[in-house]
């Protein structure tokens, strides 16, 4: 799993790339806890390059997705491909985050 | 052929009577039952006295060692506690060598038609007579199959055994044939009996009955593991107690006979002597002493006894998954307490959710087999839980404490459907070899619900469980309808994707119907606050 961190807008882009899944999932989440902590902005997580998502991964989401709401900012995901889309949408998490 | 036929149809008897005995019996022991068994088992004296009343009733150490077996896989008795009772049953089966005073085919017949009458009046139909219906059924065909194999080789004529014998028959062959006949008719017993009939009869002596009688002993003792059929673990650690119990009685009475033959004496004599000059009396206290010298050792010295018999059938991940940690007798005495610790236990059983699926991300995960003795052994705590909140409200204890124990039952309900629910689609799934990405995406979404549901403690928690487990009818329909198109190309794996998009959706509801039981009130809560307030409402008025 690869992470790319850029500046878009007022906002911390991050493109991740390779497989959100057991191994990856705690590097992950703390990586993303690590940018959350450093920065006081929103963030958009570009999920173009990741093409496997377990529950695992979708559990790190969640905990960076519920330190950003209870610091009342925003957490955005963005190009999800269409399995993973599925992913999110049948485990309802779609409805947790925003995604474009 | 028509001895290997009622042999085969005993067995199939047998191997179906005791499912039954074993499921129901777990439903059916309430903690009085346990009680009584546990005081009656409080000591190895009382336990070697009920064990031989035990194998008395049931003429049968094999049923006696099956049964108990079954009582310790149900967490009524612990294997130490059931050691003295094997080890009694034993010497309780040498009622039948003395007196032929219980005809057990009898009983058998009338416990059938005790059971047929049971069943005609519709006592299966009533919630308190339904379980002890099905244990009785399951006891009436389990020993029906015993008399079944006892059966079987008494159509063997005396008289061409006696020729045989009369040509000649060595101390070993002796041992063989009783071995083979305890082995076959599932009895030490049996072949005793048709000795003291060749005894009668003078076509046998005492020496040659001595050692068909020890080879039936232990012979008796082996076919306790042909008929322990798929029992592993505590179940099958009390039929290799049987076993120590008679090779114990075989050696400790074997080294008896040859020590007073080197003493100069002839050993057949000196057992002659010793039963009145009596034949029958003579074999019966020989089947007596046989019994008694396996059994009061193994039964005082149970410690060491069930170290052996852990060493050889040590407990399964199903014994260890299906104990109780929090629940116990005692505790009813103390409703408040006792409610505490059934809510910890039902706790419990919600974090030990996420184990009866699988995790297809990890390869080296549990296999099928593991999960289905997890889940087993689940439903087996559930069941333990319901009983006892079932015995607490029948306590009829204070309102406020009535009303949490029924909460607790109907959480309870809950999720023991959705304990099988998960084991359904955790079926589904494991039946590809491969996981098409539809199944995986279904699998993992649901394994992460189940897993956020386990580690959920604070009101935000299960808040974010209900949002994630909103309504999704019709996402799931809409990919029910693709289904159902590709389904005309790919049957088979379609339809097994349609009932796992059923089963994920009912597991999801139940879910949410958990989460909105299990949240805890906040100051921030708003009575009126819409569809959470109203569901949990509607849950616990459930």
């Amino acid at each position: 799993m690869h992470i790319e961190r850029e500046q878009a807008d007022g906002a911390v882009l991050l493109k991740v790339a390779g497989r959100l899944d057991t191994p990856n999932a705690k590097p992950f989440e703390t990586s993303l806890m690590d940018v959350l902590s450093m920065t006081d902005g929103p963030i958009i997580i570009n999920l173009a390059g990741v093409d496997y998502v377990s529950s695992s991964g979708l559990r790190a989401l969640l905990v960076a997705g519920k330190a950003m709401r209870n610091s009342k900012r925003r957490l955005s995901l963005t190009s999800l491909q269409p399995q993973i889309r599925e992913v999110f949408d049948i485990s309802g998490f779609s409805t947790l985050f925003e995604i474009s | 052929m028509t001895i290997l036929a009622e042999i085969l149809a005993g067995l199939g008897l047998l191997f179906v009577g005791l499912k039954s005995l074993s499921s129901h019996l777990q439903q059916a022991t309430g903690r009085g039952v346990r009680r009584m068994l546990r005081s009656a088992t409080r000591s190895p004296l009382t336990g070697l006295l009920s064990g031989t009343l035990a194998g008395a009733a049931t003429q049968s150490s094999n049923a006696v060692a099956i049964i108990c077996g079954n009582l310790v896989r149900g967490g009524v008795l612990t294997t130490r506690d059931a050691i003295p009772v094997v080890a009694g049953g034993n010497v309780g089966t040498a009622a039948l060598v003395f007196v032929a005073a219980i005809d057990f085919r009898l009983v058998v017949l009338y416990l059938v038609a005790l059971v047929g009458f049971g069943f005609q009046l519709r006592l299966d139909r009533q919630p308190s007579w339904r379980e002890w219906m099905g244990v009785a059924l399951g006891l009436a065909l389990a020993l029906l199959g015993l008399d079944f194999i006892k059966q079987g080789p008494r159509a063997i004529d005396p008289a061409v055994l006696g020729a045989a014998l009369d040509a000649g028959f060595s101390p070993l062959l002796g041992f063989a044939a009783g071995l083979a006949a305890a082995a076959l008719s599932q009895s030490s017993s049996t072949p005793t009996i048709l000795v003291l009939a060749l005894l009668q009869s003078s076509v046998m002596g005492l020496d040659g009955a001595f050692y068909v009688v020890l080879g039936a002993n232990l012979g008796s003792g082996l076919a306790t593991l042909i008929a322990a059929g798929g029992l592993e673990g505590t179940g099958r650690q009390l039929c290799y107690v049987h076993i120590l119990v008679k090779a114990i009685g075989c050696a400790a009475v074997f080294a008896l006979w040859l020590a007073v033959g080197s003493a100069g004496a002839d050993p057949a004599q000196w057992l002659s002597a010793v039963g009145g000059g009596q034949p029958a009396v003579s074999l019966s206290l020989l089947f007596l002493a046989l019994q008694l010298a396996g059994a009061v050792p193994v039964a005082f010295g149970r410690g060491v006894t069930e170290t052996i018999a852990i060493r050889l059938s040590p407990p399964t991940l199903e014994d260890g998954a299906s104990r109780p940690r929090y629940i116990h007798d005692r505790a009813m005495e103390a409703p408040a307490t006792a409610l505490d610790l059934s809510e910890r236990e039902i706790q419990r059983l919600i974090q030990l959710l996420p184990t009866l699926l699988p995790d297809l991300d990890v390869a080296e995960s549990a296999g099928a087999g593991e999960r289905l003795a997890l889940w087993r052994g689940a439903a087996s705590i559930a069941r333990s839980t319901e009983h006892f909140l079932t015995d607490l409200i029948g306590r009829a204890p204070e309102r406020e404490s009535l009303d949490i124990a029924l909460s607790q039952q109907s959480l309870l309900e809950m999720i023991c459907v959705l304990q099988d629910t998960l084991h359904d689609f955790a079926e589904v799934v494991e039946s590809y070899e491969r996981p098409p990405q539809l199944a995986f995406n279904l699998s993992e979404s649901l394994r992460v619900n189940v897993l956020l549901l386990a580690d959920a403690s604070s009101a935000e928690d299960y808040d974010v469980i209900a949002a994630l487990t909103a309504d999704r009818s019709k996402l799931l329909n809409d990919i029910r309808r693709s289904l159902v198109g590709a389904s005309l190309g790919a049957g088979e794996d379609a339809r097994r994707l349609l009932l796992a998009t059923s089963l994920f959706e009912r597991a999801i509801w139940l879910i949410r119907r958990t989460a909105v039981a299990l949240r805890p009130a906040t100051n921030d809560d708003n009575p009126s606050d819409g569809l959470m307030s109203a569901e949990r409402n509607d849950v616990h008025a459930h």
